[in-house]
């Protein structure tokens, strides 16, 4: 996705209607807006939005998705283009790789092993070193998708409590929490996760794998989309993590910005808005890539891993994921 | 997998530019909705030639077919390479096959303000044959064609594919 400004996303509550080919967004306040349908890749909505059958109908021509999140910014479900670049042959390759136990294993590991060195890389290097380590050999150790979980989440819980401690008392997450989020933290860590979510299906979307067919998360299992839930291991630290901290460090992560009750947390109107804007500006950041020797965005990254995994699907080249490299 | 009858333009063209490519199509990957250059294409497209008429050929779509039989193609590039030329002799091919005796094509090049023409000739028929035996072969390969020297991919919308890492 090479431009991040064609994905538009809706923080207000609004009713969407269709006006010839365009999409005319229609707020409580204030007089409607009109987009050409061809200036739209997909659409995140971020507050409940009203559609109807003549919007839904214009979205499946040209292909945009819609992804909603719920208020607790959990990824709460797509609507999906029936047109998908899915591709019987490659899918039937991707179907054996996962197949595969020592194939999709290895694809597992590597995921396991860049989403550590990620979370390590933006929270803290040399406290995690020691975890890392143990890690290390957990993966090496490990014979099935359920062990590398295990010892995954070992890492994670020594990270979150590294985390906590660079982190403000009223922001701390004292363990993750989701479903709802029990804190502040939490609550902002869900949002942008949904997010990442929602902007790999997209991605995912545009090669002719299938969202269903996983390599660390089970198949199709509870969860439509495994392989986005596989993918979004890598990029979730780039994105929650690293912005948490930011905007802790920063002082711009208020407390305003959440509403918090005795067990449960979730953003305020004035938080969603905030954590929103800063996503969609971290996504259009652009880094010089090393293989392709051009800029790309954070967004496109997600991309090409997408595109990377096709390749390792059709052609066996090994699969190494997303690692922060600058 | 794919049979004679559905070998269209686009494939005999990738054919010529580069095998991997045609491999890749074959199999679903379509970068070409990312790529700028295609989104570029697209514009010339539209506001060059704004009075020809497009002709569906099932697997072959060709801009514009003139009174003359000549079939019109309008090119982004701004020089006639090999691969054009025998996406549009696959045209003039596929014409034939529906008892349209194309005579030729003529390639525009809009950037350059230049055109090339190119009669359908008995040769260029059994080129276009050969083509098509061509493609299913390399589409049927159970590997996958190796990468071209990376000078030879510039401008190429696979390159996310191929060279990313
Ligand atoms: S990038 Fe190069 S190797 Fe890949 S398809 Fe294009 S020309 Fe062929």
């Amino acid at each position: 996705m090479p431009t991040a400004t064609r994905t538009y996303w809706l923080t207000t509550p609004c009713r969407i209607r269709r006006k010839d080919q365009s999409l005319r967004i229609e707020r409580p306040d204030g007089s409607p807006v009109h987009i050409p349908i061809t200036d739209v890749r997909d659409i995140v909505a971020c507050e409940p939005i009203d559609i109807n059958t003549a919007v839904i109908s214009l979205l499946n021509q040209h292909r945009v998705n819609v992804h909603f999140l719920s208020h607790y910014g959990d990824y709460a479900g797509s609507l999906l283009t029936s047109d998908t670049s899915t591709s019987g042959q490659t899918v039937i390759a991707q179907a054996r790789l996962a197949g595969d136990p020592a194939a999709s294993l290895d694809i597992a590991r590597a995921i396991v092993a860049s989403t550590a060195a990620n979370v390590r890389r933006v929270v803290d290097r040399k406290l995690l070193t020691r975890p890392m380590t143990i890690l290390e050999s957990s993966i090496a150790g490990a014979s099935s998708r359920e062990e590398l979980m295990g010892a995954e989440g070992t890492f994670r819980r020594s990270a979150w409590a590294v985390l906590d401690t660079r982190l403000p008392d009223w922001l701390r997450l004292d363990g993750r929490s989701r479903r709802p989020p029990l804190n502040a933290g939490n609550a902002f860590i869900s949002y942008v996760n949904g997010i990442t979510y929602a902007r790999l299906l997209s991605a995912i979307r545009l090669t002719p794998l299938h969202s269903g067919v996983a390599f660390l998360h089970s198949s199709m299992e509870r969860q439509r989309h495994s392989l986005v839930l596989d993918l979004a291991e890598v990029f979730k630290p780039l994105f929650a993590e690293r912005l948490l901290l930011r905007l802790a460090g920063r002082g711009q992560l208020k407390p305003a910005h959440f509403d918090v009750d005795v067990n449960q947390a979730m953003l305020s109107e004035p938080g969603r808005k905030l954590v929103v804007q800063t996503v969609r500006d971290e996504l259009a950041v652009t880094i010089q890539h090393r293989a392709l020797g051009r800029n790309v965005a954070y967004d496109e990254l997600l991309y090409l891993e997408a595109l990377q995994l096709t390749r390792t699907c059709l052609e066996g080249t090994p699969y190494k994921p997303f690692r922060i490299w600058w | 997998m794919i049979g004679p009858e559905d070998v269209g333009g686009v494939h005999v063209k990738y054919l010529h530019h580069c095998r991997r490519q045609l491999w890749l199509y074959a199999r679903g990957v379509r970068p070409e909705h990312l790529s700028t250059t295609v989104q570029m294409g697209e514009a010339v497209h539209e506001t060059s030639y704004t009075r020809s008429s497009p002709v569906d050929l099932g697997a072959a779509k060709l801009d514009h077919l003139d009174g003359a039989a000549w079939v019109h193609e309008v090119k982004s590039s701004s020089k006639p390479g090999r691969a054009d030329e025998a996406q549009a002799m696959h045209y003039c091919y596929r014409l034939h096959g529906v008892g349209v005796a194309a005579q030729g094509a003529i390639l525009h090049y809009p950037k350059t303000r230049r055109t090339k023409r190119l009669p359908y000739t008995p040769q260029a028929a059994e080129q276009a044959e050969a083509d098509i035996a061509a493609v299913l072969e390399v589409v049927s390969a159970p590997v996958s064609p190796p990468l071209l020297p990376r000078p030879s991919c510039r401008g190429c919308s696979y390159l996310d594919y191929c060279w990313n890492e």
